[in-house]
């Protein structure tokens, strides 16, 4: 029923929306360069969503975790295969992206009479300088995008804006892991609010319109506000941190913070909920 | 579905063969020219070899790195064809990283031992065919028991728990029996040694084997060449340096008569 090109094209369109609608429950993910390298955090639900890939990549990840998982594993065996044949400091995330796993979302995506992919996927790779860090995120369609100093992932594009936008007006020139990691969950905190109104909004569009709807394209809010949020949601989630640190000792960058790490760095208003 | 984070199956999969064995006149056979050794000191264990490598009566290097650091709590000395050993070290190396990234858990220090004795098995033709004998010694430190671990393997992969010492290589007679002597009679038992005091000791055995072995190199002064020491304790594998070395060398192992 898809070999004529109209229905093809309705069918692409179709998968759009089913997907996007999968989002909806996601958790923001943000990855931000600071003074020793690359945070990525995310506020997750049971599984976790931020892993190692190789010495000096990480995966942070969004939707499905069966599907995560899969292409997990294919980014470990690319890098691990070619960091054997190789040598390590060939493998690069941005070939990884656009000749391994891109293409292959890109396939799953378009072969309608199949199940795509339902993933949103971010790379972050430790230059041996700063200034060859490299920020990768992979849409559920295959298109995908190189950034320095800062990349998000969210549930829809509009989210994804405003969280980017907060970052790149907040970073000053340079940050201590601790301030990385304020300004990040700040940063979640917009993406996972501007959801929430996204959702009210279209809630009030499907009802008669009343007075004071239409706020939506309110101010940013304060960064008490914003903290405020993620403490209002931490208790039942954990907040997830992971660093590529260029100073650490041997060939793996990567380390995930462990509580002991996460009591010692939070923003104060945040300890206490994480000591719990 | 083969085992769950096994690297070089991955590889196999794609090919890879380990130590095929290639056609060698017979009765050429190729030694084990090196010392390396292993004891438990009061801290951990300690790991050393000499740095020459050799290709029949010839030096061909001096400066040969033979105790690798393969993750940040386990180390492989080597003696044997370094060709076929360097290759042993990138895959346990790779092997070992990979498990940790796609099991999201450490591979156990009995998992890293098995995964030494099957490449050491998969190597037998090629040790046989004597083209690619490797016998090394592998130590580090179980996190989980919290205690320094030495083995050491034949060319066939079997695997023996060197309990206090392991040695290995041309040279490695003349210091097992010296090894023993220590450890049994000497002054204290090797596993108190304060980590000095296991270093010197280090350096007298190296010594010891470089007199009397000629494809072991000693210690060069005149090029400041010191053998490669690694620590292993619960904080990680360490490397000795030189200028560690120098001193001890100068003030307790060299005798002016």
């Amino acid at each position: 029923m898809y070999e004529e090109p109209y229905r093809w094209v309705e069918a692409v369109g179709n998968r759009r929306q089913y997907l996007d609608e999968q989002f909806k429950q996601g958790s923001p993910v943000v990855a931000l360069t600071y003074d020793g390298g690359i945070l990525l955090t995310t506020v997750s639900k049971g599984t976790p969503k931020l892993y190692e890939i190789y010495d000096r990549l990480a995966l942070g990840g969004m939707g499905h975790p069966t599907d995560l998982e899969k292409l997990r594993f294919s980014l470990l065996e690319m890098a691990h295969v070619e960091g054997f044949n190789r040598s390590p400091s060939d493998v690069t995330g941005s070939r990884l992206v656009k000749y391994g796993i891109a293409p292959i979302i890109k396939q799953a995506f378009e072969e309608v009479y199949k199940a795509p992919f339902i993933v949103r996927i971010l790379v972050a790779e430790l230059g041996v300088k700063p200034e060859k860090d490299a920020l990768l995120t992979i849409n559920y369609d295959g298109t995908f995008e190189e950034t320095i100093g800062c990349a998000v992932l969210a549930a829809t594009p509009a989210a994804q804006t405003k969280m980017t936008a907060y970052l790149k007006e907040q970073t000053p020139a340079t940050l201590s892991l601790e301030q990385a990691l304020d300004l990040a969950l700040r940063a979640w905190a917009i993406g996972s609010l501007a959801h929430q109104q996204e959702e009210s909004d279209q809630r009030a569009e499907a009802e008669p319109p009343t007075s004071g709807a239409g706020s939506s394209a309110a101010a940013i809010p304060s960064a008490d506000v914003l903290m405020a949020h993620v403490r209002g949601i931490v208790g039942a989630r954990t907040i997830e941190c992971a660093v590529l640190e260029r100073q650490a000792p041997g060939t793996s960058k990567y380390r995930s913070l462990k509580q002991a790490d996460l009591s010692r760095l939070l923003p104060k208003v945040l300890q206490s909920v994480v000591a719990n | 579905m083969g085992m769950q984070g096994d690297f070089l199956q991955l590889l196999k999969e794609q090919g890879y063969i380990l130590g095929a064995p290639t056609a060698v006149g017979a009765g050429h056979a190729l030694t084990n020219a090196t010392t390396i050794l292993a004891f438990k000191y009061r801290d951990g264990v300690l790991v050393a070899g000499d740095r020459r490598a050799t290709a029949g009566n010839m030096v061909m290097y001096d400066r040969t790195d033979k105790v690798l650091e393969i993750d940040r709590y386990s180390v492989m000395a080597i003696a044997g064809v370094p060709a076929t050993a360097y290759e042993m070290v990138r895959v346990l190396e790779h092997s070992f990283k990979y498990y940790r990234r796609t099991q999201l858990q450490e591979l156990s220090f009995d998992g890293k031992l098995r995964a030494v004795s099957k490449l050491l098995k998969d190597n037998v033709p090629a040790a046989l065919a004597g083209t690619g004998a490797v016998v090394p010694v592998f130590a580090g430190y179980d996190v989980d028991q919290g205690s320094a671990k030495i083995y050491f393997y034949d060319i066939l992969g079997a695997e023996f728990e060197g309990v206090e010492y392991a040695v290995s290589g041309s040279g490695s007679p003349t210091i097992r029996g010296i090894l023993h002597y220590l450890n049994t009679w000497g002054e204290q038992p090797l596993n108190t040694l304060p980590e000095e005091q296991a270093m010197v000791q280090a350096l007298r055995l190296l010594t010891s084997a470089a007199e009397f072995d000629s494809a072991t190199g000693g210690v060069n002064r005149e090029a400041s060449l010191y053998p490669v020491i690694k620590l292993i304790t619960e904080a990680g594998v360490q490397t000795v340096q030189d200028a560690t070395l120098k001193p001890l060398y100068e003030s307790q192992v060299v005798r002016y008569v």
